[in-house]
């Protein structure tokens, strides 16, 4: 695949966008051609991925695009590189499968004309953060997928929704402010906003003193994307109100592309840099384990599926947020940083398809009972055992047990705490596991399990159409089966992705050239030296065309 | 200059976080407006002070390091973009709060959601 048709991801979500919104006024129009668009956008990031992945030795080429061919790091750069290649397929198959549930299940009235361009521009906002190369586009990025967000929190407008709008939109808006700032800052001080180029001064150690409490601000602003603790507080009052539809496209979707920018930003372009890890590790570190630890605290006390399945995006993301820290404190080795971020991808991926399944059984489990206070459901296993044996694999692949995908996820992050002697987040690690276990059980247990009670009981001869429903849940839990029982692919996948990440030099040499690249090998430098010296080493890169300063055609095979 | 603005930065920032503890929804609104605004001047100052300095338009005989670097700016338009955006839909937003809770109050719009 040529690099350059890699700006499609971007384009095609948004001519869904643009096309959804003309036929405004056919609701099955709408339908068909969101799922033509959407399945344009689900085949060409599966090619972008095998086209990464096609080198020899699997271990991962890098697409670099030079917006109106300006040379970087003066242009826009958009880079596919592992990482991205694996997060623009998970999010596109999981969109896929939240546009069948919505299509099938949500009420006409209940979404305006208005929701499919909402629901494909959101897709817009998340794929071109994934794919840019560039600070500030990222933000440009940021705030196309928020403001959709916004106005999709907005549809239907039940009461409830509209009683915590207003607090997602400003705790949104704040962090979209300061993150404005703090990339105007950053060029300021480092004179440049390409990712690239940043990478390149923090590995060279040209990162000046001025710009850490920057960089540490916009810690901030990605953990109140993320939902870290102790930014956390939006989310708990406002997912909840959201449709399941709607929920499971945020659960699957938002927080990821935080948890996403947090390791780009974190372990790729600053992880190098001491001085920058030395100040934000130690925050990352302690911030993962009361996150992880206090999310699914809360999310046990809970009483409704829903908040249940949206407090534990908080305890999930800690996670994720455990893998960065580990893979840039200070005194680790490198293998172990590798296996770190890892981890990480691998429980993005697993987490996003997963929480979005969750989701849309809880939806299905809301069709089914009436209502999901789970005071007021019981004996769905009776009723839906599809949707029963649907939703147990889902929670316990949650939960993490083997050989289902949470399992590896959360052993590749736990072995990698091990060997760094983080001994207090592994446990924090292992307590999460069993709450998690236990509220998943919870669920189970009064939803599932108990003497049946609720809508299906009082109308019994009523039965929802969920055939939709469980087509879209199916699709989700036959992926994250494959994600459990082929975990060894998608564990290799994680680490060739993981390796591009803590040692960025490919990336670098990829996207402004091979001769900018710093002489000193820094990563080595922290750590002990690798067995084999594949990473002191830069391969060089043989350039298309003639040797000038545009370098549109770059391919790094290691 | 570049103090001048530094100092214009951190009032507006002061009184944009002083709306937004306020009493009712109005105000945050304003406050975060004020905030957005605050931004935009803040990154005017990565781009160096202008005295002395040649507008970015390519002259002979200016030496390069004299033009005024116009990247921030461009930066600025586009957040200024985002922001007049997002102002409008806050706006709406607000009028919709109302209508739903018919009350603005921070205070008794936060009872509301605890169920």
């Amino acid at each position: 695949m040529s690099q350059h048709l890699i700006i499609l991801l971007v384009v095609v979500p948004m001519l869904a966008g643009i096309t959804t919104i003309m036929l405004h006024r056919s609701k099955p129009a709408q339908r068909m051609a969101g799922l033509f668009f959407l399945i344009l956008n689900a085949s060409i990031a599966l090619t972008a991925l095998a086209s990464v992945y096609a080198g020899a030795d699997r271990a991962g080429d890098i697409l670099v695009s030079q917006m109106g061919n300006w040379p970087a790091p003066f242009g826009i750069s958009v880079v596919v590189d592992p990482l991205a290649a694996i997060m623009l397929a998970t999010s596109s198959i999981v969109c896929l499968a939240v546009f069948i549930y919505c299509v099938c299940q949500l009420d006409d009235q209940f979404a305006g004309g208005y929701f499919h361009p909402l629901f494909h521009l959101l897709m817009v906002g998340v794929q071109w953060s994934f794919i840019t190369g560039d600070l500030f586009n990222l933000f440009v990025a940021f705030e196309i997928m928020l403001m959709a967000s916004y106005a999709m929190f907005c549809v239907g407008t039940t009461r409830p929704q509209m009683r915590q709008a207003y607090k997602y939109v400003l705790l949104n808006l704040i962090a979209s402010t300061m993150f404005v700032t703090c990339a105007g800052w950053l060029y300021g001080q480092l004179g440049t906003l390409n990712m690239a180029d940043m990478a390149r001064l923090a590995l060279a150690g040209e990162i000046p003193d001025n710009a850490i409490p920057v960089i540490a601000m916009l810690l901030l602003v990605f953990g109140i994307k993320t939902a870290i603790f102790p930014l956390w507080y939006w989310l708990p009052d406002t997912y909840h109100t959201l449709p399941a539809a709607v929920a499971g496209l945020f659960a699957g979707l938002l927080t990821k592309v935080g948890a996403y920018v947090m390791i780009r930003v974190f372990v790729m372009i600053f992880g190098t840099s001491e001085a920058v890890t030395q100040v934000v590790a130690p925050i990352i570190l302690v911030s993962a384990g009361v996150t992880m630890f206090l999310g699914v605290l809360g999310a046990v006390s809970m009483n409704t599926v829903r908040r249940i399945l949206s407090i534990h995006i908080i305890s999930q993301v800690g996670y994720i947020i455990m893998g960065i820290g580990l893979a840039i404190t200070a005194g680790v080795v490198f293998e172990n940083r590798v296996l770190a971020v890892a981890g990480a991808i691998f429980f993005i991926i697993h987490n996003m398809v997963v929480k979005c399944c969750l989701f849309l059984c809880g939806g299905l489990i809301q069709q089914h009972a009436g209502s999901d206070d789970l005071d007021k459901i019981g004996g769905l296993l009776r009723r839906a055992p599809w949707l029963a044996t649907l939703f147990i694999i889902a929670a316990l692949s949650l939960a993490g047990l083997p050989p289902l995908s949470g399992f590896f996820g959360k052993w590749m992050l736990i072995k990698a705490g091990l060997d760094g002697g983080y001994y207090w987040l592994v446990g924090f690690a292992v307590a999460t596991s069993l709450l998690t276990l236990l509220s998943m059980l919870k669920i189970w247990g009064y939803g599932f399990w108990s003497p049946a009670q609720g809508a299906h009981v009082q109308q019994p001869g009523v039965h929802p159409n969920t055939t939709g429903g469980i087509m879209a849940v199916v699709m989700l839990v036959v992926i994250a089966l494959g994600m459990g029982l082929g975990a060894q692919v998608f564990a290799d996948l994680s680490k060739s992705a993981a390796k591009l990440l803590v040692d960025p030099r490919p990336y670098i040499a990829a996207v402004l050239g091979e001769d900018r690249l710093p002489s000193n090998p820094a990563p080595e430098q922290i750590t002990s030296r690798p067995a084999d010296d594949r990473f002191a080493v830069v391969t060089p890169v043989v350039p298309l065309g003639d040797s000038s300063l545009i370098h549109d055609h770059h391919k790094v095979t290691r | 200059m570049t103090i001048l603005t530094a100092l214009m930065v951190g009032v507006i920032f002061a009184s944009s976080v002083y709306l937004m503890l306020g009493r009712e929804l109005k105000g945050v609104c304003m406050g975060v407006f004020l905030l957005g605004h605050g931004a935009n001047l803040a990154i005017i100052s990565s781009s160096t002070s202008p005295i002395g300095r040649v507008p970015p338009v390519l002259t002979d005989g200016v030496a390069l390091g004299q033009y005024v670097d116009p990247l921030p700016q461009a930066l600025i338009l586009t957040a200024i973009v985002i922001g007049f955006a997002v102002q409008a839909f806050l706006l709406t937003l607000l009028v919709l709060t109302w209508r739903c809770s018919q009350t603005l109050e921070m205070d008794e719009l936060a009872q509301e959601g605890v169920h």
